[in-house]
């Protein structure tokens, strides 16, 4: 086995989901200055969408019954619709409301998308088996690794090349990175200001259920609290890229993976236990400093 | 918050109208929230064992009622649900199956020197070391589970190295792989690594290279853990060939979980019982049936056995004391001696409020079917030290 591809592997996998969820927030946040903390509501509801409802102990599979190629955009579509839904239930009405009002709204959506599959679903973490082939390890330069990883980092690469052409080349792109810039001197030069932000919405939903699948793939099982860590992972990977920045939530994602893997690998075994602590100390020393984030965007300083 | 306490009290007297000369059990327990799926199996139980305890004309010649209050899975709520049952003047109280939910409520008790029982809280501090001299818990120690692993494994599969893998998240967790580390060494093992990993981590991939690292692949692997947290680092474990038989706790027994690892083979779990009707001792699996006919279906799980045992031993604590009252209950609880129960003999003593040995059953998954294999008691009982590690 050969040690350095290995860990290399490791870490990129880990920080290709934690990019792809810090993606998720930060698109959101820099339309519309909102955290929002149901980010990891929707992924375990995409989770939980793959089985029928109901609490029986032993779970049935439901959309994860489709073949894969009509599975995957209809959980992408899942996903998408229940952000959607919740900008226009909720988000919409409180266009003029403080980022405080917004955050705590959006832990209060999550609240109540987690109190209705602890109903629907009951609070057992239920078994999911979803494409367990995926998890047949491959050998690659000397590292053995899970199939399911080398999917990871290559879906990461792709959706992120994929938002980076979108954000370039189309309308609604050029729409966002204004929107994220400068959100109402771009609606004075006649940016769809519910357009921008429905499409943003929509892409991080998207990217909620991705993340879900890949968490159902690797783990086998659904919880109605999965997604809170990978929330406040991803939260934290957009705060040190710079709120708001796309490629800084990006590169923070696959940082934060990185240390992570390398702290588990070389911390020695008494303090490996407290491993989120010392990766959370990293995090105060890159704050401290770059207050605003490694990747801070223009707007995101002092304006006088 | 006046309605409210208004509006439980009613619903209380709505729910069991308590008469003075019947005794009353308190139940707060989690009718509602995530702890919820935990304790409803093991209060079924409990009601069973007094349904039959009634229907052969009751205790001391009276019928027992039950009143019960919502901890909502919530800390806060499980001190207030502890304290309202208390004020009800209830005889006994019993508490959810997690201590951290269970405290609260029981330390109520406490307060007032009222016995309490958790359903089935494994951490030594659910007794007289955390909540105080009238709390007891009524399963089988968490150190237990991890030195009836170890021993077992030594003995009857000649298990020779082992790796310990802990998920730190919970108390319950880290009594497993104490109880693991103790006994190993002492039947003979060595243990050629450890690591640790979080219930909640999205990958475990680190953790793997590190195993699959060593000269060697260990015998077997005592994973500290519970659901989710467990299935998922089986899942990655087999995944990445690592064949080494898994060594687990209670918390991951039940076939529910078992399609996220499709196929798993060399998965052993301790139990109070099997819920899989293959149990050598027929009153287990008649009981099995007698739970499905109250509750719709069979136990999910060893965790709906304690409930039972916990009436059936306060009952004969009651019954030889002459009275319910805590002082002398308490006491002749604490005489108990490998006093039988259909799940195997249990033991209070004036030090321990829990069974620190225990006859457990041995279940072994072999191509995603859990059956039982065999039957184990350690040799030496967990000394109070070691479990207050």
């Amino acid at each position: 086995m050969n040690a350095a591809p290995q860990l290399l592997f490791d870490a990129l996998s880990l920080g290709g989901i934690y990019a792809m969820a810090a993606l998720g927030i930060a698109l959101i946040f820099g339309v519309m200055n909102l955290v929002n903390f149901a980010h990891g509501n929707y992924i375990a509801f995409c989770v939980f969408a793959l089985i029928l409802p109901s609490s029986d102990v032993v779970a049935v599979m439901f959309i994860g019954k489709l073949p894969t190629l009509l599975l995957i955009p209809v959980i992408l579509a899942i996903g998408a619709g229940i952000a959607v839904a919740s900008e226009y239930v909720i988000f919409r009405h409180m266009r003029g409301a403080t980022p405080v009002a917004m955050m705590i709204s959006s832990f209060a959506l999550g609240f109540v998308i987690q109190n209705v599959m602890l109903t629907v679903y009951s609070s057992r973490a239920k078994a999911i088996s979803l494409w367990p082939d995926l998890n047949t390890p491959v050998d690659i330069a000397g590292a053995s690794i899970p199939l399911l990883q080398l999917i990871v980092i290559a879906t990461t690469l792709i959706v992120v090349a994929g938002l980076a052409l979108l954000l370039k080349k189309t309308r609604i792109g050029l729409e966002m990175r204004a929107a994220a810039e400068n959100f109402t001197m771009a609606r004075l030069l006649g940016v769809r200001a519910n357009v921008v932000i429905t499409g943003a919405f929509a892409l991080s939903g998207a990217l909620a259920a991705a993340v879900a699948l890949i968490m159902a793939t690797q783990t086998g099982v659904a919880d109605i609290r999965m997604g809170g860590q990978i929330m406040l992972t991803a939260f934290i990977a957009t705060v040190i890229g710079g709120l708001g920045s796309l490629p800084g939530a990006v590169a923070a994602g696959f940082l934060i993976g990185a240390i992570s893997v390398v702290l588990q690998t070389f911390l020695p075994l008494e303090i490996r236990a407290f491993r989120d602590a010392f990766l959370y100390l990293f995090v105060i020393v890159i704050l401290l400093a770059k207050p605003q984030g490694l990747f801070a965007l223009r707007s995101a300083g002092p304006r006088v | 918050m006046k309605t409210f306490l208004t509006a439980t009290v009613l619903a209380l007297g709505l729910v069991s109208p308590a008469l003075a000369q019947d005794i009353n059990i308190g139940f707060a327990i989690a009718k509602s929230g995530w702890v919820e799926a935990y304790d409803t199996p093991a209060v079924t139980s409990a009601r069973i064992r007094i349904d039959e305890i009634n229907a052969s004309g009751g205790l001391l010649g009276k019928q027992i009622k039950w009143i019960e209050a919502d901890t909502k899975s919530d800390q806060a709520q499980a001190a207030q649900a502890g304290q309202l049952l208390v004020d009800e003047e209830v005889d006994m109280l019993i508490v959810s199956c997690d201590y951290d939910f269970s405290a609260p409520a029981s330390l109520a008790a406490e307060a007032v020197g009222m016995i309490s029982f958790s359903l089935c809280a494994e951490d030594i501090k659910a007794g007289i070391q955390g909540v105080g001299p009238n709390s007891f818990s009524a399963s089988v120690l968490a150190a237990v589970q991890g030195a009836t692993m170890a021993e077992w494994s030594v003995k009857e599969r000649g298990v020779k190295t082992g790796y310990v893998l802990l998920d730190p998240t919970i108390e319950y967790d880290k009594g497993i792989c104490t109880g693991f580390d103790w006994m190993f060494p002492k039947v003979g093992g060595e243990t050629v690594g450890r690591d640790t990993f979080k219930n909640g981590d999205a990958s475990i991939a680190s953790q793997i290279t590190r195993i699959k690292a060593l000269a060697e692949e260990p015998d077997a692997i005592m994973l500290c853990s519970y659901m989710p947290g467990a299935g998922a680092a089986v899942r990655q474990i087999r995944a990445s060939g690592i064949n080494s038989l898994i060594l687990n706790g209670s918390a991951v027994d039940g076939s529910y979980w078992l399609n996220a690892v499709p196929n798993l083979s060399g998965f052993i779990v301790p139990v109070q019982g099997s819920i899989y009707g293959d149990d050598p001792r027929p009153e287990v699996e008649a009981f099995n049936v007698n739970f499905e006919k109250v509750s719709g279906s069979r136990p999910a799980s060893t965790y709906a056995y304690p409930g039972y045992v916990l009436i059936d031993l306060w009952a004969k604590a009651v019954e030889r004391a002459g009275t319910v009252d805590s002082g002398p209950v308490v006491a002749e609880l604490e005489k108990m001696r490998d006093e039988p129960t259909i799940f195997g003999p249990r033991t209070f003593t004036s030090e321990i409020h829990h069974q620190n040995s225990a006859e457990m059953q041995i279940i072994e998954i072999t191509n995603g079917t859990p059956a039982w294999i065999d039957t184990w008691t350690i040799s030496e009982p967990v000394p109070l030290d070691v479990l207050l590690k």
